[in-house]
């Protein structure tokens, strides 16, 4: 019987329990018009420990999970975080995977390429565009922070789901065999 | 074997045939992935705002019976007043049908009022949106007017099952017709001014240049009824300064929005009685 591969359901979830806290935070921001977003991590993991299959499965459910949530055209985010987890699957060979130092570098990068591409596309919107990058910088340099905190735990804790359930990332073989 | 540069670009080729079927897939089912996405958090987002209320509960239950004896006096002072003004209101809606059909006026929109807590709150430089806890399970329509007791909160923008969000009047993407109060000239109101750490702001425009307002003589803005989603006479906020426009027409200007939005707990839906009249 063909055994069950729940790597990309692994990283699925352990996406929707951050995106649940970072609503949390940003709920009791709110008064203080503070808003964190962290976009960017969410695609380290898939893109630099699973295989190129399960990164994109979780990574396009992750950015639907994303879409359906905020004001954006319904796919905008797949688009986005799909375009991320491509990048660094195609140069993860020459990149130091191992050890969350590099995971926290390029969580940082692909945060600020995705903050950057939904400012340009919603600032718009707004009735005074260059007043609003003020507030839009200072949401960014908020998200950039938290990112520095929440990327260490946050790959830890997929990395360690994987082992609780004795699966290589990688290759989705048992690692008790 | 591919070629190595090949194997470099997969990723992206991949991720392109992705995108093309994304493309291609029928808007129904889109529409479909949309709602169940929402659905699939929807118990988390609402979940917050229920161990709140426990939180509430239990600290009330704290209370002494003399600070409960204290607070039932109060209550029955404000609910004494409050029959009063219900009394009052009747008698003035029954003088407003008594002109309406007086003066061959068409009638004014009647709403149901439907209270519902905040489930979560996101205010963003991008967007200004709340989650509600009622949705179509309660009858919720999408574009229903929300307020509180400080005036407009925003408009409902998508009604899930048990859950509707609100694109908030502090919101870029939320206009609407306006009034300064005791005057009817229509007025554009737009959301969107908000810095952090600072209070909400909105702007106005297309404002008759013989009205002036500054920081210390601010001009209170009301709702003008025009649009037929809201009705006349709701509290948007204070114009505190206005300059003249670049076409030299009109002036437009800054509103301060009451503070009190980004910490609301609970808000009133107003759902139209006769959706058609709207």
């Amino acid at each position: 019987m063909r055994r069950r591969d729940p790597r990309w359901l692994v990283v699925f979830l352990a996406n929707l329990l951050l995106w649940w806290l970072v609503g949390l935070a940003n709920n009791y921001l709110a008064p203080h018009a503070v808003h964190l977003y962290v976009g960017g991590i969410f695609t380290i993991y898939a893109a630099l420990q699973l295989d190129a299959k399960h990164g994109l499965i979780a990574t396009v459910l992750t950015g639907l999970l994303i879409d359906a949530g905020t004001p954006v055209p319904f796919g905008t985010s797949v688009v986005l975080l799909g375009l991320v987890h491509a990048t660094l699957l195609s140069g993860r060979h020459r990149f130091p995977r191992e050890g969350s130092v590099f995971g926290i570098v390029v969580s940082q990068l692909a945060n600020l390429f995705l903050f950057i591409a939904l400012s340009f596309l919603l600032v718009g919107a707004n009735p005074r565009p260059a007043g609003a990058w003020l507030r839009i910088f200072v949401d960014l340099l908020a998200s950039q922070v938290a990112i520095l905190f929440i990327a260490p735990w946050f790959l830890a804790l997929q990395a360690r789901s994987m082992e609780l359930l004795r699966i290589h990332p990688e290759t989705g073989r048992s690692l008790s065999s | 074997m591919l070629p190595k540069r090949f194997d470099q670009a997969r990723p992206f080729l991949t991720l392109g045939v992705v995108l093309l079927v994304w493309l291609l897939l029928p808007l129904v089912l889109k529409t479909f992935a949309r709602a169940t996405f929402f659905e699939i958090q929807a118990p988390l987002i609402v979940a917050d705002s229920f161990v709140e209320d426990l939180d509430t509960f239990w600290a009330n239950r704290l209370h002494s019976k003399d600070e409960l004896l204290k607070a039932g006096k109060q209550v029955s002072g404000l609910i004494a007043e409050y029959a009063f003004s219900t009394q009052r209101n009747k008698e003035l809606e029954a003088e407003i049908i008594r002109l309406e059909n007086l003066l061959n006026l068409p009638s004014m929109p009647a709403f149901r009022y439907e209270a519902a807590r905040v489930a979560q709150r996101d205010f963003s430089g991008w967007w200004s949106r709340m989650t509600i806890r009622k949705g179509s399970n309660y009858g919720i329509p999408v574009g229903a007017p929300v307020v509180f007791s400080g005036g407009v909160v925003g408009r409902v923008v998508e009604v899930h099952r048990y859950t509707a969000v609100v694109d908030l009047i502090t919101s870029p993407t939320f206009r609407l017709a306006a009034s300064i109060s005791g005057d009817n000239h229509p007025i554009s109101y737009q959301g969107g001014l908000n810095d952090a750490f600072q209070p909400p702001r909105g702007t106005v425009e297309y404002v008759p240049v013989d009205f002036t307002a500054t920081r210390t003589a601010t001009r209170h803005l009301v709702t003008s009824g025009l649009g037929g989603v809201f009705p006349a006479g709701l509290s948007i906020g204070e114009i505190t300064s206005l300059e003249i426009s670049p076409d030299g027409l009109f002036k437009s200007g800054e509103v301060s929005l009451d503070e009190r939005i980004g910490e609301l707990t609970e808000v009133t839906v107003l759902v139209p009685l006769n959706p058609e009249d709207q």
